[in-house]
């Protein structure tokens, strides 16, 4: 009767690619946006959107072919045993810094707007600490955690932002197209960025009773998760007009501050939107870090992963500390994910795929 | 046995006995010996000084040589049955019988057992120890000298308290009738509920001095083949001395005993636990409480109150919706007042901010200290009023509630807001149907509240991830506890956050229900009849 801890539900898949997606990036997005494609962003919003989901699909098309495996398990079988590890590792190292990069930003944005006084050491390491609860309940029990905080950082969230629409001017997000073709290679890597996190699907697709319908249910996830963007950005630009975003640090949140109600019981919303987004920087380290300790074990070759869930904290910690100061912060997004990220996004799996398709690994008939 | 004859219908009755000579099989038989005299020393020798049990002695026959012995408890059995059901019958009528039929042991005994004790419920044994145990539970035993086979007579009587409405989950609208404290009566309670002969009790007994009833009750058709098997397994893994209320058996069954939230629910309602039969969960009753348990439970169902479904749907959504904020507010207004009072102020609006600080103004401590100052009183008013008698309970709620919170205020150790937030907790914290899970929340209340002292809305906000994680952990019987809206299932989430039209609740509950079609939706028929009107 009790089951392994091992099935996550198509439902799941679209929460999990919903919640690891919007993390700390959702502040800065319209900011780092406006930088490179300005008035264009919206349409490079969308490029990116089409972008993931055909990225999207191959990460889930060679999940298809080993039924019931992540990548830590069938890496193996493509391309060798040793190569295998080699990659592990590296993606081990990839998620350990990319857990540690959300938690200083958490840090910093908390420090800033909510606990001045105490010390970046305790709200990190308290995140982190709440995330080894989760991650150790075992994939099904993130899978409901997903499921369960996906209405409570987007109901809140959307009732928070829509009032905002009466004082917007949507003629500050003209013009369109222009100058596209020469920024739109600038604003790529940059779109690669917000849209990353779905690489854990190569992890968490692994898990489905039937990985083809991830197909449907993580598209899904991308579509909800490109529309969000678009929102958020349209509602910035067009509060503040393109040139006002890009010297803001975080456009959202001056967004949700300039938001005011009469007659409302809080004054002040960015608070209260401070708080739910710990909800979404949560989920994605949460995420982040299961695809860690899973690694982890099968680099190991243990059973378990939950044991990994504590040995970990130093280390994540540790990365989440090598920036010096903010503005260094700022730019390990650059390092982390448009240099090692996009490869293990966009060029790992495709030639995996290829590999498994010359060698004739796996399911053919996928 | 004579004591499970009652229940014995169809193909009921293999599977109980059974399960007794299981479950008892630890104790080694003792074999019933001819002479009636060493019979009655074994008994005499096993039940030595125990002064309640009564052994009576009587002849019968024209010469007086058949001797008989009947054994049982005083105040146990039915004197009613036990005069006229067997000593009357055994000594007056049987002498209207020619002396000289009875000739042979086989005989006089067919006649005994067959012909002459007039009662509902008779079994025979050879056994000692198990003839010792049906006069343990207030059986009347029948030993025959030069017979080696012993009558048990089902003489079960006591005094027993009449069904009287529950005291824990009452409702407006709904039948008044509550669970008591012999197992007999439940189970004819919940039987009164479900007349159809897939209503399966399956009994076994716990303790292995107690030797407690326990009964277990499912739908043949409706409940999950496994989690039938795992309840059982599970039950029979318990040894232990005594089971002296249900409770015994949901500490030791639970599947995490150190969470503060219920993973089974007890109620005292039989038609709560008709209901949950019908949605295929399983449902354990046991001897000496009027609790019984609901096999599995979801953090769902204990937001669902019987009367849900006795008021129309719409009343009963809206109720459901005051519940769940109620919990939600019980578990974080406390919190929230110490958030926004020392972090972060401008949030609130200026003018809520003023007369906050106002009334503060003088107080010596700050807000978390002075939460959980309040928060501690309330707990101990709260339980000092439980287990004082009634009459005293009144004054402790006077004590309490006027001369404390008014004095506190007027003394300055309190600002009146704060009592505010805590008369609120309190009533939010009662407003739940299940007593169990308000208690969870209400102790979590305290770790929240040091957490956003500590950590303001970031503490509070971690607090409240770790709480949903908990629960989202959380497994009763391999269901989720969070089901059905994590692992989310569509169609059970018409009974959830709100409850549906009856009518189109068509399906059981898939996670805990086989058969899956429980009503047909009959609303096109009644305007079709509707139509015909028209029409005419």
């Amino acid at each position: 009767m009790i089951k392994d801890n091992d099935i996550i539900s198509p439902f799941q898949i679209t929460a999990i690619t919903i919640m690891t997606l919007v993390g700390v990036g959702i502040f800065s997005l319209p900011r780092s946006l406006a930088d490179v494609a300005g008035t264009n962003s919206i349409i490079m919003i969308l490029i990116g959107g089409i972008i993931s989901l055909l990225a999207m699909s191959v990460i889930v098309t060679l999940n298809c072919r080993f039924p019931r495996k992540a990548l830590p398990d069938y890496s193996g079988e493509i391309m060798g045993k040793i190569p295998a590890k080699i990659l592990i590792f590296i993606y081990i190292i990839y998620f350990t810094v990319f857990i540690g990069y959300e938690t200083r930003v958490m840090g910093e944005a908390v420090k800033l707007f909510l606990l001045s006084n105490t010390p970046l050491e305790v709200t990190m390491l308290s995140i982190i600490l709440a995330c080894t609860y989760a991650v150790r309940g075992g994939v099904e029990c993130i899978g409901r955690a997903m499921e369960v905080f996906f209405p409570f950082l987007f109901i809140p969230m959307i009732l928070i932002m829509l009032p905002g629409i009466t004082d917007a001017d949507f003629s500050n997000l003209l013009p369109v197209f222009y100058g596209l073709p020469s920024k739109f290679f600038k604003a790529l890597p940059t779109m690669a960025l917000s849209f990353s996190g779905y690489e854990l699907l190569l992890f968490y697709v692994g898990f489905m009773k039937k990985p083809k319908k991830a197909y449907t249910y993580a598209a899904v996830g991308i579509i909800i998760v490109t529309i969000f963007y678009v929102i958020i950005t349209v509602l910035c630009f067009s509060m503040f007009s393109v040139k006002v975003v890009k010297g803001m640090i975080w456009p959202l949140l001056s967004y949700v501050r300039s938001v005011n109600l009469p007659g409302l019981f809080i004054e002040r919303l960015d608070g209260v939107m401070l708080g739910i987004w710990v909800f979404a920087v949560y989920t994605t380290m949460v995420s982040l870090y299961f695809a860690l300790t899973y690694s982890l074990s099968r680099l190991l070759g243990t059973k378990e992963q939950k044991q990994y869930a504590l040995i970990m904290v130093p280390f994540i910690y540790l990365a989440s500390v090598i920036p010096q100061n903010f503005a260094q912060v700022d730019k390990m997004p650059v390092y982390l994910i448009e240099y090692t990220g996009s490869i293990l996004l966009y060029v790992v799996p495709p030639l995996l795929l290829f590999i498994a398709w010359i060698r004739k690994k796996g399911g053919t008939n996928k | 046995m004579g004591f499970f004859k009652k229940e014995k219908k169809g193909t009921e009755q293999q599977g109980i006995e059974q399960q007794n000579i299981e479950i008892k099989g630890d104790k080694e038989k003792i074999h019933c010996k001819l002479s009636l005299y060493e019979n009655i020393n074994i008994v005499k020798e096993i039940l030595k000084d125990c002064g309640d049990v009564i052994y009576k002695d009587f002849a019968i026959g024209k010469n007086q040589n058949l001797k008989f012995t009947i054994i049982y408890i005083d105040g146990m059995s039915d004197n009613e049955i036990l005069l006229n059901g067997i000593l009357r019958p055994l000594m007056l009528h049987s002498r209207e019988i020619p002396p000289e039929v009875p000739k042979s042991g086989d005989k006089l005994y067919d006649l005994v057992r067959y012909g002459t004790i007039i009662a509902s419920e008779m079994d025979e044994t050879t056994d000692i120890n198990k003839a010792i145990l049906s006069i343990l539970i207030g059986d009347t035993v029948l030993f025959i000298d030069g017979i080696d086979k012993i009558i048990i007579i089902g003489t079960k009587g006591w005094p027993t308290r009449s069904v009287e409405e529950p005291s824990t989950e009452t409702v407006i609208r709904g039948p008044r009738d509550g669970f008591v404290e012999t197992i007999r009566m439940n189970t004819a309670l919940v039987r009164r509920r479900i007349r159809d002969p897939r209503l399966k009790l399956k009994q076994m007994q716990i303790g292995r001095r107690s030797q407690t009833d326990i009964g277990i009750f499912y739908i043949e058709d409706i409940v999950k083949q496994e989690l039938l098997d795992e309840v059982i397994r599970r039950m029979e893994t318990i040894d232990i001395d005594a089971v002296l209320d249900s409770g015994y058996i949901e500490q030791l069954i639970e599947d995490n005993p150190y969470s503060p939230f219920p993973q089974i629910i007890a109620t005292e309602r039989p038609d709560e636990v008709a209901g949950e039969l019908y949605e295929g969960r399983v449902v354990v009753l046991v001897d000496n409480s009027p609790f019984a348990l609901i096999i599995p439970t979801t953090l769902n169902s204990l937001y669902q109150s019987p009367e849900d479904y006795y008021d129309r749907w719409i009343i009963a959504t809206i109720l459901r919706f005051i519940r769940i904020f109620s919990s939600f507010l019980a578990l974080i207004l406390p919190s929230l007042y110490v958030v926004f009072t020392s972090f972060h102020t401008g949030v609130l609006p200026t003018k809520l901010v003023l007369s906050i600080a106002a009334s503060r103004e003088g107080v010596p401590f700050p807000a978390v200290i002075e939460a959980f100052i309040m928060e501690f009183t309330l707990e101990l008013l709260r339980e000092a009023g439980l287990r004082l008698p009634a009459a005293i309970g009144n004054t402790i709620s006077i004590v309490g509630g006027l001369i404390i919170g008014e004095a506190a205020v007027r003394a300055g150790i309190v600002s009146p807001i704060k009592v505010i937030i805590v008369a609120l907790t309190a009533i939010a914290s009662f407003a739940n149907p299940s007593y169990n899970v308000s208690v969870g929340f209400r102790l979590l209340r305290f770790a929240l509240i040091a957490a956003s002292g500590m950590l303001g809305l970031y503490g509070l906000m971690l607090g409240l991830i770790l709480i949903i994680v908990h629960l989202i952990k959380l497994k009763s019987f391999d269901i989720p506890y969070f089901s059905p809206l994590a692992a989310f299932i569509p169609s059970e989430f018409k009974d959830t956050l709100y409850r549906a039209p009856l009518f189109n609740m068509i399906k059981r509950p898939l996670s805990t229900a086989v058969n899956e079609i429980r009503m047909k939706n009959n609303r096109n028929a009644i305007k079709d009849k509707e139509g015909e009107k028209d029409n005419d």
